[in-house]
């Protein structure tokens, strides 16, 4: 393997290693071969795969992670490689327990995202795209999470935190210091488990089955 | 004109999302109505209803898109729903799901057997996972009791629905893109019609495709369920029927409202509970992509297809964002461009190098280091943008601001000149808390 090529996933790296051990549990792999299925080609099931290495890796996807995808639907390192660098949801690097991202686009904008994020800046010590010395919280912008009626709001795991301002955004850290849910493994875990079929029964990431029953959220 | 609760007729019966509620609400009497006629025949009843697509582009639903798929079962058809709903302003999308998931499958089947389509595929933005699970959960019931999967309602009739969840991408809304990511690629867009056959000649996997919208496909269940002529007694001549209208802003109220097409757009602002803290100033009517409209060009437009293009603007995705006069034009333009630039998925060097040129030229005016002659610069490069890539997404970077140029250019002039915003410390969004004078010693 020539170490003279570079791969562009941030700071320079070596060309990666072939996974020494694949990470997939036995209910991954399942996961993975269902979703195989709904497609003819099994190339579709590369973002799918993404998220399910994303959920097994804890929450980020090291080339370990990209190289186990690929290998497991037949597809290059680069091709998936491609892929995981595309889409903005794909975590490269770790991620703090919670991802706070604050939506600061249009809406959000003029009723005081700017205002939330520089709080946060002040209260966490971090600047925008730094995770906290814990480990417990990295701060983010979002580009629009399109439920500006409610804005502002931030994304963390697999909720939508709304009417978010300058004055309450500290109860949200609160409450997620508390919280089990809402980390990146949680997100992944709900995507992976919405791609499969009769999942509603059992739920997933940070919802139980039994909080599906009524769709969560103001009633706009 | 007003609010017309078509599609939303159900959205706050309790359970709604549960299979046995539904049904008991007229769910599945669209699909059964359609099961019991020739596939043409669905289609031309939504040709009669006059239903466009209402994801932005506003295309003759039943004329174009259904009809143009393949009258035979020759090849596999697919269905996709196009729920990457990221036009920013829009969140209408995120409540049918939310609230009606069954209206969204329901016309998701119905599409299946009037384009002798046997699998359809839902691509749900990644981050809608609330959305997303009552989709799920709609789903998993239809199957269980046999309006999914084999041998519908004993009709013979076979059709698989899944969800796809993306991953974060505004690009892959485009139609062409999307099918990209359903196929596990990076979400680049694909040429149009002429240069490439259209998705219902070839699309996934070079098969026929209907892709349609969220909201066209709830509308479709509603056709279906009471019949095109009924949906075109509502609208106007050439928009019939309803558009759920996303307000948000300055507003008291903002919320979705589905009101009925052709009802005056100020109209829309005080059923939203009129503006709050400061007078009118500015509205953009159908999502960030659309010219923004100053308050003393809004008494005119109303809230169609052509009325809204006659009046240099467009219905778009029905993202209604209104502001107030503590709103900084041009700062709210940084930020739309910002978007832009982070959103183009790189392919095409128009866009790809235009969005980034315009952020820059605006991040620099509003960071002190605006120079004369940055105005020019700016409707000179959104003119090598427009119309010169695979897709629309650079066209949509510089409508807004030519049309924030035409409107509010002496803002912009004000910023160049004294280094601030005409607003001082009071505008929305609040000046960058760190201006970098270094800036205005560098080109663009």
């Amino acid at each position: 393997m020539s170490s003279s090529i570079s791969i562009s996933l941030g700071p320079r790296q070596p060309l990666p290693e072939p996974a020494t051990e694949p990470r997939f549990s036995a209910e991954a792999i399942a996961e993975l071969e269902e979703i195989a299925t709904h497609y003819p080609e099994r190339k579709a099931a590369c973002l799918p795969g993404l998220w399910i290495a994303q959920r097994e890796y804890g929450g980020f996807l090291p080339p370990a992670a990209i190289h186990e995808v690929a290998d497991r639907l037949g597809l290059s390192f680069s091709e998936v490689e491609g892929v995981a660098t595309f889409y903005t949801m794909y975590n490269l690097r770790p991620r703090g327990r919670h991802h706070l991202e604050i939506c600061t686009c249009l809406t959000c904008a003029v009723l005081g995202a700017y205002d939330i994020v520089h709080k946060l800046e002040h209260e966490l010590g971090v600047s925008v795209g730094q995770t906290t010395a814990d480990g417990e919280f990295t701060l983010g912008e979002a580009e629009c999470l399109n439920f500006c009626g409610a804005a502002t709001v931030a994304q963390v795991g697999d909720h939508y935190f709304t009417n978010l301002t300058a004055d309450n955004v500290m109860n949200l850290i609160d409450e997620l210091r508390k919280s089990e849910g809402y980390t990146p493994t949680k997100l992944a875990d709900a995507i992976v488990k919405i791609h499969i079929p009769g999942s509603s029964k059992t739920g997933g990431g940070s919802r139980s089955a039994q909080q599906l029953e009524d769709p969560a959220g103001p009633m706009l | 004109m007003g609010i017309l609760n078509l599609l939303f007729a159900n959205r706050s019966v309790p359970g709604i999302n549960n299979l046995d509620v539904y049904l008991n609400n007229n769910g599945y009497k669209g699909l059964k109505r359609a099961l019991a006629m020739e596939p043409q025949a669905v289609i031309e009843d939504v040709k009669l209803a006059g239903l466009r697509g209402r994801g932005g582009a506003g295309v003759p639903t039943g004329g174009l898109k259904w009809n143009g798929m393949p009258k035979n079962a020759d090849k596999p058809h697919y269905i996709i729903c196009n729920a990457d709903e990221g036009e920013p302003g829009t969140f209408k999308d995120r409540e049918l799901m939310l609230k009606t998931a069954f209206s969204v499958i329901e016309g998701m089947t119905i599409a299946g057997y009037a384009t002798y389509s046997s699998v359809g595929y839902i691509y749900i933005r990644g981050e809608y996972v609330e959305p997303a699970w009552q989709i799920r959960k709609a789903i998993d019931q239809a199957y269980a009791q046999g309006y999914l999967g084999k041998n519908i309602l004993g009709t013979g009739f076979n059709y698989d629905l899944y969800i796809h969840l993306g991953a974060g991408s505004y690009e892959c809304g485009e139609e062409s893109a999307l099918m990209s990511s359903l196929m596990g690629e990076r979400g680049n867009p694909r040429l149009k019609f002429p240069h490439a056959p259209f998705p219902v000649v070839s699309g996934l996997w070079g098969l026929p495709t209907l892709v349609n919208n969220v909201e066209t496909y709830a509308a479709a269940t509603w056709i279906l369920a009471n019949g095109g002529e009924e949906y075109a007694k509502y609208g106007t001549e050439k928009s019939k029927g309803t558009k759920i209208m996303s307000v948000s802003g300055h507003v008291a109220k903002p919320a979705n409202y589905e009101v009925e097409m052709g009802t005056p757009l100020l109209e829309l602002i005080e059923l939203a509970g009129g503006v709050v803290n400061g007078r009118l100033k500015a509205v953009i009517p159908g999502g960030s992509s659309v010219p923004i409209l100053p308050a003393d060009k809004l008494e005119k437009v109303t809230l169609d297809y052509e009325g809204c293009g006659a009046n240099g603007t467009l219905l778009g995705s029905g993202g209604f964002m209104v502001f107030n006069d503590l709103t900084d034009i041009v700062l709210l333009m940084k930020r739309t461009s910002e978007f832009y630039m982070h959103e183009s998925c790189g392919k095409c060097t128009p866009c790809r190098e235009g969005t980034r040129w315009l952020y820059k030229i605006l991040d620099r005016i509003t960071s002190g280091g605006g120079q004369p002659g940055d105005i020019d610069m700016l409707l000179d490069v959104c003119s090598q943008i427009d119309g010169r890539s695979y897709c629309g997404l650079g066209d949509a970077a510089c409508w807004p601001i030519v049309a924030a140029i035409k409107s509010f250019r002496p803002e912009f002039e004000y910023w160049i000149a004294n280094k601030r915003s005409p607003l001082g410390d009071r505008s929305v969004p609040p000046t960058p808390h760190v201006l970098n004078p270094l800036l205005s010693l560098t080109a663009a």
